[in-house]
């Protein structure tokens, strides 16, 4: 289980996120939307530390951490109770597609190596790269690479995969082969927070949809809730716009 | 008065310089070994920013910048010794290596650094996400693709190495500077002594131009 409570983010002077609190249960798809600039990925690499939230605790897993007194040791610990799929990928780009995955598996869970190749070549056979499992992030399509980070995610034995915009970078054709490998793990029941701009996504997969707006959440609700009925006018306003941009 | 050029003493002094070579090479090789060891250390102390520390590494790669590597070897080999005894039974060569790793160090680890920080934070970032430390993060992926960037300036640094440890004859060591010297002064025949030490250091550093040649396309096959 994951338990959001008063977390807050400043840079400098600029507040990015404003007192967020949410919950999110064992296997629960939660997709985050909202406008550009509205603290969406901060959310998000503040639930991984790779931003220091300004106040606030996160719990995940069975680490909670509070960031005012949090310590070196905590973070690496909750860090290991989520992964990260990232915009850009950010592959290893000196380790083939199987070293990456593997990575993880070898650094972090000292499993050892034979038998963390095994297991990653059984994650991106899933995620349909049979073929590319010795390939260097370099030589592959945008598309093929964004599976890679989701199969590398996918190996870190997190409790929840955290997504963050991961189809905004890619050229349309490959944007299809990425969600279907998110909606494969959605039907597996992986607990997934996943911040994106696809509303047709968020719509048929979420079990939840937040609605942020200027570092607040606004609203929160089922897809349809927030879709068809959303109690708050900005959410109205914010969704009207997304669907018929869609 | 004027002498002609004598190229045959060219010729016959070769065989007699290569056999110094070696202690040349010695210098160099255990050189740049040290040179790289301290060079990482002092780059990872700055990258780090460990309190306190790397405002020692600071001042280090200050002084060994800012100083002649002439001057730092005498400093070395005639000045310690005076107040620290221990350093009395060091030998020429020793000073000589140890001389050229501290001066040489303070280049590399700055370019080593600058490899470092080139590489994009996403790599850290992408480490740091699955639960790795940033040492761990640093052995396994970010050094290795540091490294192929610093190759080639790392590369520039031996060779500048290489010819540096003619300065060693000012301490005494018999490389194959010392015994052009040596050659020049008992033929008179300063011109062509130098100048075939000269063709030496010449041919030498072609070499390993050829090998950091070769070596850069190899990195830069690998992924």
């Amino acid at each position: 289980m994951i338990k959001v409570s008063n977390l807050s983010k400043k840079f400098a002077d600029l507040a990015v996120l404003k007192d967020i609190n949410f919950v999110v249960d064992k296997g629960d798809i939660v997709v985050i939307i909202g406008p550009s600039g509205t603290g969406k990925s901060t959310l998000l690499r503040c639930l991984n530390y790779l931003e220091t939230p300004t106040t606030g605790q996160i719990h995940i897993g069975d680490v909670t951490i509070d960031a005012v007194s949090h310590k070196a040791k905590e973070v690496t610990a909750l860090r290991k109770q989520s992964s990260f799929v990232f915009q850009n990928y950010s592959l290893f780009a000196n380790k083939t597609a199987l070293q990456n995955v593997a990575e993880s598996l070898i650094t972090v869970w000292k499993t050892p190596k034979s038998e963390a190749l095994a297991t990653a070549e059984s994650i991106l056979i899933k995620v349909g790269l049979t073929d590319k499992l010795h390939a260097y992030p370099s030589q592959l399509s945008g598309g093929q690479q964004q599976r890679i980070g989701i199969a590398r995610a996918m190996a870190a034995k997190g409790e929840v995969i955290l997504f963050d915009e991961p189809t905004s970078a890619l050229d349309p054709e490959w944007v299809d082969e990425v969600l279907a490998v998110m909606k494969q793990l959605a039907v597996e029941r992986q607990t997934m927070i996943v911040v994106t701009h696809e509303m047709q996504f968020a719509k048929e997969v979420a079990d939840r949809v937040i609605f942020m707006e200027d570092g607040y959440i606004v609203e929160e609700g089922t897809p349809q809730q927030i879709f068809e009925q959303p109690e708050h006018h900005r959410t109205r306003a914010f969704v009207k716009r997304a669907l018929k941009q869609s | 008065m004027q002498s002609s050029f004598d190229l045959q003493y060219i010729i016959e002094l070769m065989p007699i310089l290569f056999k110094y070579l070696g202690v040349t090479m010695e210098m160099a090789l255990w050189g740049f070994l040290f040179a790289l060891i301290l060079a990482l250390g002092l780059a990872l102390v700055r990258v780090f920013k460990i309190p306190f520390v790397q405002y020692i590494a600071s001042l280090y790669i200050s002084f060994f910048r800012g100083t002649p590597l002439l001057v730092q070897l005498f400093l070395l080999y005639y000045g310690l010794p005076q107040f620290m005894p221990i350093f009395i039974g060091m030998d020429a060569f020793t000073a000589a290596v140890v001389g050229l790793s501290l001066h040489f160090s303070a280049y590399m680890a700055e370019s080593i650094r600058a490899s470092i920080i080139g590489i994009d934070k996403s790599q850290m970032e992408a480490c740091l996400s699955l639960g790795m430390t940033r040492l761990q993060a640093m052995k396994r992926v970010i050094l290795p693709q540091a490294s192929r960037v610093a190759t080639p300036s790392l590369m520039n640094y031996f060779i500048d190495m290489i010819k540096s440890t003619s300065l060693a004859f000012t301490l005494g060591v018999a490389e194959i500077m010392a015994k052009a010297q040596m050659e020049a002064s008992s033929s008179f025949k300063f011109f062509e002594s130098f100048f075939a030490v000269a063709l030496i250091y010449w041919v030498v550093v072609l070499f390993f131009t050829r090998i950091q040649y070769l070596l850069e396309n190899r990195l830069n096959k690998a992924y």
